[in-house]
């Protein structure tokens, strides 16, 4: 318990800084930009669904005629991509940001500018690649985008050319992030946050990290081959040239696998947080979790090849990739074992962040189950490519990440706000989330089974698979009618919720010391840490009563005193961020806007001229 | 980076390491360049002899169509010394930054001056090795040795030219305000990135040139 | 060895049940991967029993514990601390161990399934050379020198061994009811793939991997038949197109009862390859096999010209139209960038398995195969037509259509 927090007090000015457009646009505040992520992840979130409504009405019945074949190649295209690059992994970041310095103990990250170029750059690349839409040109080579369908050759529009673009920019983004967050948990951890104190939370992220700077520069690559091909006649993926198309399904799994970890061990970390709390015990096997996610972090780059088994790598490659992949199910095992330990014995309470918590363990499991059967390759001849891989991968990716990050967003909302989400409507989000997800997804495991193959616009009466359809188009409107409610809950809570004062779960790490919302400075004073849960007693805490607060709607938002009566220095707002995101954005619209050099030039220009100033403008004011 | 040069207020704070943020970040950097350009170079290896056309980097090629004898691309000599130019840049480096650390402004500039003056030079070797190539019928979309030789040795390039670009600009701000042991470690990160950049240009020399 | 063998065998026998029930499961699923009509499909499937066993079980486990824990430590009124318990390292060890003998449990059957399937097929195989198009199959059979396309004749008892290539993407081929698919990767170098068909029928196939934009139309039918219908069928194929390719003036055809130039009852009806013993008898086809695809709403045809379409008149037109470029018919075109078309007569279906052989869908595809696939690479015929490469009224349609549905 031996934190220092901010004292609230009625006297203390309102942060100054915390109205008008201009102050969003010119923060370091590291909550802020979480904040920014997490409202642009969930708006695309709802893109990416209504994409995958489309999806679901085209495919509906037999012989779909809802939208074009083109426009469904459009829509399963930026579904996938979205939901990735714009949805998941930014709402991971939104926690990342808002999380790990509370959780750490600082003030900020260790490079306030360079996170909020992170986000601006990933605004920026997330929008450029969605403006297609509107010339009805958005990619369609699937998220994958194998070689050679994804070459001027056999994709002459633009279509492709947003994509290429767009991912490069995302990559960038999540590169610049990524430093960022390694260098804040290394170095930025209050006195006596040793490694194996630090909130699992943390741990994922900072494994999460090591996957994106080691993973995202392979995908670099390999989309840079293709924007050289694609814009400069080169020859990586030119057939005719003498080159291999599985040389893109390499560079791509090499990234793409490891991705598949950047999308669920953050949400692990929020699970890890959120059922202890709501067990009231501390997380089982904490060591073992940590040990756990590292060495799914290391095998994660050993096994990329399983998504290659029908490409005839032959039987001693496959062999290695299935035994490899066989292997990480192991910790990741493990992890499900210790989270119904970490239950097992507790005083369960069920309030909305536990629900998907639960929701996370119950069905990622599931998906972890059907990754197993596609470990064996001759089995996995049968699944790929088929409507089961879209079971799994969705029990995964819905079942685990969208459920781990929903349990995070209620779980930090009062902390990030200053309020609470209704319970009852998270409830009735929760449970029609639930039902929708398994008759959205459980029905494609058959649909597969029965031999539906994936990404296909349309397909014929009498195969079988008419009724698998139906239930997962109802799943996919109820997941839809459940987000509308989460959406609502979420904005109106905002304003309106409960007060939430400083810990309104009696949750047990550090972050839940300081008010509801963080003051911009964070901890006045920053904490020397001498547990794991410092937060609670040592002989463990008391039930969690009384019940969550659900009281003060109406009454505003306690206000603290200010950095500068602190005399904290804290880090000058600047745009110059934003300036050097938008000259590097308007050199690729140059690029692909028929290549107009002069653009290209100026946009080049933006970016080193804010560049140069951003860099020798010190972080914080002379003093 | 290029951030290294203006966080260092956040360095008066502690930190858990004792270590500055950017010396940590840049390791990240370079973990993170690592597999960057293991990936190129790894595509390279792959494409290796699987050119369908030529010129080919170290035998000659008669083209069917016109029977012009194309000699073979690479000239080992003219690089080795451009690496020994860009290697002894790795060696003023160190030299200025045991310049700044002592605070001896007029060494200091010399060597960040020397550094920058030999990494230009290795960029004007590249220069000149480009245009040869392209003049003797080598260009980026020639082939698969052409893609993969000029994105490799370009993106390479590229953070070379970064390096000296960061070296002028410390080289000004020794000039206008004279670094000194604070500085110390913007130096040093800058060193380790240049020194990076020459590391990986040994594994490019080595894999690109010298295999056959 | 032997002690591992008999396990085998018993953990093979206690699936039986589970077979049975994938097979009466597959009633009313005619792709399904289960009940798979190969050996090598069978060895595929029992891998995927076992698979689906051992998971049900964790399933189950795994899943009721943790309801039985939701139920059990739900919060309670009056409610204390509970036990702060941190870990447990024999019970860590044990969940560490025990998943580690299921996969062991499931490597060595997989490893050893890996290079059973993947070994050469056995020699006197039957050679099928799959090349995929954007977005149609070429199936060429090398021992007998016949192309066909969309349509794959399998003798019963005989190992086919594919060498699978492609002509542009890449595609994968995949007849879930005979075997795990294969993508189509390279041009020059083939990937492999054997099975042994063990019961006539009619299957299925699909492109399995996204190939642009009709990847959902690129789909194909397999006929497994007995061997001497399948030297029915190779001695048929091996033979000139049914119409004389040399014909100024229009000759009869076997189906044919008059000789007049009269159009021809063939062409009025839906393809009578019922005449023909070779193929495979129109009227035993499956549902499943044959397509209820709609035809666009957009595209006109006067289905009256059908009743007096002339396939004399049809091969003269074909032979010098743009046709020709593309499609080969034996002694009459060499093209070879669409179907070979020397007996399309003789197939079900057109469009790669999109829209039955009969003479309305022919004519419309001809017409304007665009809008009846999207993305297919053959321009429309039809007079006026944006990008037509013909300028035929739907007369002269008809005609071609004729023509080509006498190809039997």
């Amino acid at each position: 318990m031996a934190t220092t927090v901010a004292a609230p007090s009625v006297t203390g000015k309102a942060h100054k800084y915390e109205s008008g457009i201009w102050s969003w646009l010119a923060t370091t505040d590291h909550k802020r930009i979480g904040q920014l992520y997490m409202y642009t992840a969930i708006a695309w979130f709802v893109i990416g669904g209504i994409e995958a409504l489309f999806i679901r009405s085209q495919l509906y019945g037999p012989n779909g005629r809802l939208v074009s074949a083109d426009t469904y190649n459009q829509l399963f295209t930026m579904h996938g991509t979205t939901m990735i690059f714009m949805a998941i992994m930014p709402l991971s970041a939104a926690f990342f940001n808002l999380l790990i310095p509370l959780q750490i103990g600082a003030r900020d990250v260790a490079f306030p500018r360079l996170n909020a170029f992170s986000y601006w750059v990933f605004l920026a690349g997330s929008v450029f690649m969605n403006v297609s839409w509107l010339i009805h040109a958005a990619p369609d080579g699937g998220w994958f985008a194998y070689a050679p369908l994804n070459t001027r050759q056999f994709n002459p529009g633009v279509n492709m050319d947003f994509w290429v673009i767009g991912l490069q920019i995302l990559g960038l983004s999540s590169l610049a992030a990524g430093f960022n967050f390694v260098t804040t948990i290394i170095n930025m951890r209050a006195p006596g946050m040793h490694f194996m104190r630090m909130p699992v939370f943390t741990w994922a992220a900072f494994v999460t990290q090591f996957l994106i700077i080691l993973a995202f520069p392979i995908i670099t690559v390999a989309v840079t081959f293709l924007l050289f091909d694609r814009f400069f006649g080169t020859n990586f993926y030119e057939i005719a040239a003498g080159a291999d198309p599985l040389l893109w399904q390499h560079l791509f799994w090499l990234f793409g696998h490891p991705e598949v970890y950047i999308l669920i061990l953050p949400a692990f970390g929020l699970v890890s947080e959120v059922l202890p709390t709501f067990s009231r015990k501390p997380l089982f096997g904490y060591p073992v979790m940590v040990y756990s996610l590292i060495l799914i972090a290391f095998l994660g780059f050993g096994v990329w090849a399983h998504h290659m088994f029908a490409v005839g790598m032959g039987p001693v490659a496959d062999s290695i990739f299935s035994v490899t992949t066989m292997l990480i199910a192991i910790p990741t095992g493990v992890k499900i074992f210790n989270w119904l330990g970490t239950m097992w014995g507790g005083n369960l309470s069920f309030k909305t962040p536990m629900l998907f918590g639960i929701g996370l363990v119950g069905l990622f499991t599931i998906g972890g189950i059907s990754g197993v059967m596609h470990s064996s390759p001759p089995s996995d001849l049968m699944q790929t490519d088929s409507y089961f891989i879209v079971a799994h991968f969705h029990y995964v990716l819905f079942g685990g990440s969208m459920m781990g990050l929903f349990a995070g967003v209620y779980y930090y909302f009062p902390k990030m706000t200053g309020r609470m989400m209704s319970e009852p409507l998270g409830k009735w989000h929760f449970w029609l989330t639930f039902i929708g997800m398994n008759l959205a997804f459980f029905p494609m495991h058959f649909a597969g089974l029965n031999g539906m193959p994936r990404r296909i616009w349309s397909y014929d009466a009498n195969q079988g698979w008419d009724f698998d359809n139906h239930l997962s188009t109802y799943g996919a409107f109820i997941i839809a009618f459940a987000t509308a409610i989460f959406l609502y809950n979420f904005l109106r809570s905002r304003g309106h919720g409960a007060l939430a004062g400083n810990n309104p779960w009696d949750a047990p790490t550090i972050e839940w010391s300081m008010p509801s919302p963080p003051p911009d400075y964070n901890y006045a004073k920053i904490p020397t840490v001498t547990s794991r849960y410092p937060m609670w007693p040592q002989q463990g805490p008391t039930p969690l009563s009384p019940p969550v607060p659900t009281a003060g709607g109406d009454q505003p938002l306690p206000t603290y005193q200010t950095a500068e009566q602190l005399g904290i220095h804290m880090p000058t707002p600047t745009i110059k961020p934003l300036l050097a995101t938008m000259g590097l954005t308007l050199a690729f619209v140059g690029l692909i806007w028929h290549r107009q050099i002069p653009i290209i030039l100026l946009g080049g220009a933006i970016f080193i001229v804010s560049l140069y100033a951003w860099v020798l403008t010190p972080l914080e004011p002379e003093h | 980076m290029a951030t290294a040069v203006a966080e260092h207020h956040a360095e008066h704070h502690y930190t858990s390491t004792g270590l500055p943020h950017t010396k940590i970040a840049i390791w990240a950097f370079i973990g993170s360049e690592c597999f960057f350009f293991a990936s190129l170079i790894s595509t390279y290896l792959i494409y290796k002899g699987r050119s369908v056309v030529g010129p080919f980097p170290h035998t000659p090629w008669t083209d069917p169509s016109t029977g012009h004898v194309y000699h073979p691309i690479l000239n080992i000599p003219v690089t080795s010394t451009s690496t020994f130019v860009l290697l002894m840049s790795s060696l003023a480096m160190v030299l200025a930054h045991a310049a700044v650390e002592r605070s001896d402004h007029k060494w200091s500039r010399i060597w960040l001056l020397t550094t920058a003056a030999l990494g230009a030079t290795f960029l004007g070797f590249q220069a000149f090795e480009f245009t040869s190539f392209v003049h003797e019928g080598l260009k980026i979309t020639t082939n698969l040795f052409g893609s993969t030789f000029f994105i490799t040795t370009g993106f390479h390039g590229a953070h070379v030219t970064a390096g000296v670009l960061w070296l002028i600009t410390m080289y000004f701000i020794d000039k206008k305000r004279g670094l000194g042991p604070r500085d110390a470690v913007n130096v040093d990160v800058m060193a380790l990135y240049w020194h990076f950049v020459d590391v990986v240009w040994v594994a490019i020399f080595t894999f690109l040139y010298l295999l056959q | 060895m032997t002690g591992f063998h008999r396990a085998r065998r018993t953990v093979y026998a206690a699936l039986t049940p589970v077979f049975v029930l994938g097979l009466a499961a597959c009633a009313g699923f005619p792709d399904t991967i289960f009940g798979a009509h190969s050996e090598i499909g069978r060895t595929e499937d029992r891998l995927t029993y076992l698979l689906l066993i051992l998971g049900g079980l964790v399933f189950v486990l795994v899943e009721g514990a943790l309801i039985w824990a939701l139920i059990k430590f739900r919060s309670k009124p009056n409610a204390t601390t509970p036990k702060q318990t941190h870990g447990n390292t024999t019970l860590e060890i044990t969940w560490t161990l025990i998943p580690a003998v299921i996969l062991a449990v499931i490597a060595v059957p997989s490893v050893r399934t890996i290079f059973e399937t993947q070994a050469a097929a056995a020699a006197g195989s039957l050679q099928v050379d799959v090349i995929g198009h954007q977005w149609w199959w070429e199936f060429r059979y090398p021992q007998y020198k016949i192309t066909t396309a969309n349509e794959l004749y399998l003798p019963v008892g005989r190992t086919a061994s594919f060498t699978l290539r492609t002509d542009d993407v890449i595609h994968s081929f995949w007849i879930p009811q005979l075997a795990g698919k294969r993508d189509v990767v390279h041009k020059e170098r083939p990937n492999y793939l054997w099975f042994t068909p063990d019961s006539a029928g009619a299957w299925n196939g699909f492109c399995a991997e996204y190939c642009g934009t009709s990847h959902s139309n690129m789909r194909f039918r397999v006929f497994t038949v007995s061997p001497e219908q399948f030297a029915a069928w190779v001695k048929h194929q091996q033979t000139g197109p049914a119409f004389p390719a040399t014909a100024a003036t229009p000759q009869p055809d076997t189906s044919k009862k008059g000789a007049t130039p009269a159009p021809s009852p063939a062409a009025t009806a839906t393809l009578a390859s019922d005449t023909n013993t070779a193929t495979y008898p129109r009227d035993q086809l499956p549902t499943w096999t044959v397509p209820a695809t709609p035809l666009p709403a957009d595209e006109h045809f006067d289905e009256s010209t059908i009743a007096k379409a002339d396939p004399a008149r049809g091969a003269q037109i074909f032979k010098t139209a743009a046709c020709i470029g593309c499609h080969t018919i034996q002694g009459v075109s060499p093209g070879i960038i669409g179907p070979n078309l020397t007996h399309v007569g003789s197939r079900t279906t057109i469009g790669a398995g999109l829209y039955p052989n009969d003479m309305k869908h022919l004519t419309m595809w001809i017409k304007d195969a665009r809008l009846m696939k999207p993305g297919s690479i053959m321009p429309p015929m039809g007079k006026g037509l944006p990008e037509a490469m013909g300028a035929f009224d739907d007369q002269q349609i008809a005609d071609l259509a004729a023509y080509l549905s006498s190809l039997k």
